[in-house]
């Protein structure tokens, strides 16, 4: 995954919160990792496929979860329930579906999102990719969102290049 | 005025059922997915709006619309959705959408924009 790939992502979470949850947000340094690991308790889950594809996976703490989604709807939410779950979803969705309209050229399609609850797990990420994952400060808390990315025609074209010129 | 939301997220619903409510919009009808939007729409003749998500299970957004002009309803169809690309914003007029939000929106604005569209509506 290019390091610039993960600029759109970053503006997305920036305009979604401050857009719908009128609220900042500061992005700390993008950490490389080959497969996604932590302790976050409910993550959203989005795929990207067409002429790019991907994983978006958007990972907040509970108490995170319960601010944020509580401020989407205008109530007080004190514990998981099905609004948190559809929200992480919606959430990320709109993230993924704003990014993807940042990258020029692309037709990127999203697939329907999946939350998941737990705290022990292990996203695996695409074939060739790398997870970049964002930490997130504001004021509503903590998060985080993890990206796997790669240009599918382009990488394609530059092999085929590559392997004609090599010949 | 009658007003179906069509989303298959329930806190998408509640926010925009909440945006309609301050405009006194109180006769709200909701639905998942795009096969519920054909069946209460088939059900009910009174409807006067219609904000339609795009990318939802069983029947998308824009595929509804397609086949709520092919059956002639001329109902006013607003697209809410995330697919933010010019291109998608082009399919969506040409199947017969009369309007588009963009996901994310402040609520402030999907207020007004939802306003401006119950006056055009209400001509």
């Amino acid at each position: 995954m290019r390091a610039e790939n993960i600029n759109p992502f970053i503006e997305s979470v920036a305009e979604t919160f401050e857009s719908m949850l009128e609220c900042s947000v500061e992005a700390g340094d993008p950490v490389l990792n080959e497969d996604a690991e932590g302790t976050p308790d409910i993550i959203g889950v989005i795929g990207l496929s067409g002429t790019a594809q991907g994983i978006v996976a958007l990972k907040l703490p509970v108490k995170t979860a319960l601010a944020v989604i509580g401020k989407m709807i205008g109530v007080e939410i004190r514990g998981i329930d099905s609004s948190i779950i559809d929200g992480v979803g919606e959430l990320v969705n709109i993230i993924a579906g704003n990014a993807k309209a940042k990258f020029e050229g692309h037709a990127i399609s999203l697939s329907l999102p999946t939350v998941v609850r737990g705290s022990i797990y292990k996203l695996t990420n695409l074939s060739n990719t790398v997870w970049l994952t964002v930490p997130f400060e504001s004021p509503l808390g903590e998060f985080s969102l993890s990206v796997c990315f790669k240009q599918a025609v382009q990488q394609e074209k530059e092999a085929v290049h590559a392997s004609v010129n090599s010949r | 005025m009658q007003v179906l939301i069509v989303d298959d997220s329930q806190i998408m619903r509640k926010i925009i059922t909440g945006a309609l409510k301050k405009l006194g919009v109180n006769d709200i009808l909701e639905a998942s997915n795009g096969q519920e939007a054909i069946d209460t729409l088939g059900k009910d003749g009174n409807i006067g709006l219609v904000l339609m998500d795009w990318n939802m299970p069983t029947m998308t957004g824009i595929d509804a619309v397609k086949k709520i002009r092919l059956s002639n309803n001329k109902v006013p169809v607003v697209m809410v959705t995330t697919e933010a690309e010019k291109e998608k914003v082009i399919e969506a007029i040409k199947s017969g959408a009369n309007d588009y939000l963009i996901k994310p929106f402040n609520p402030k604005d999907i207020q007004a924009k939802l306003e401006k569209f119950l006056q055009a509506c209400a001509k």
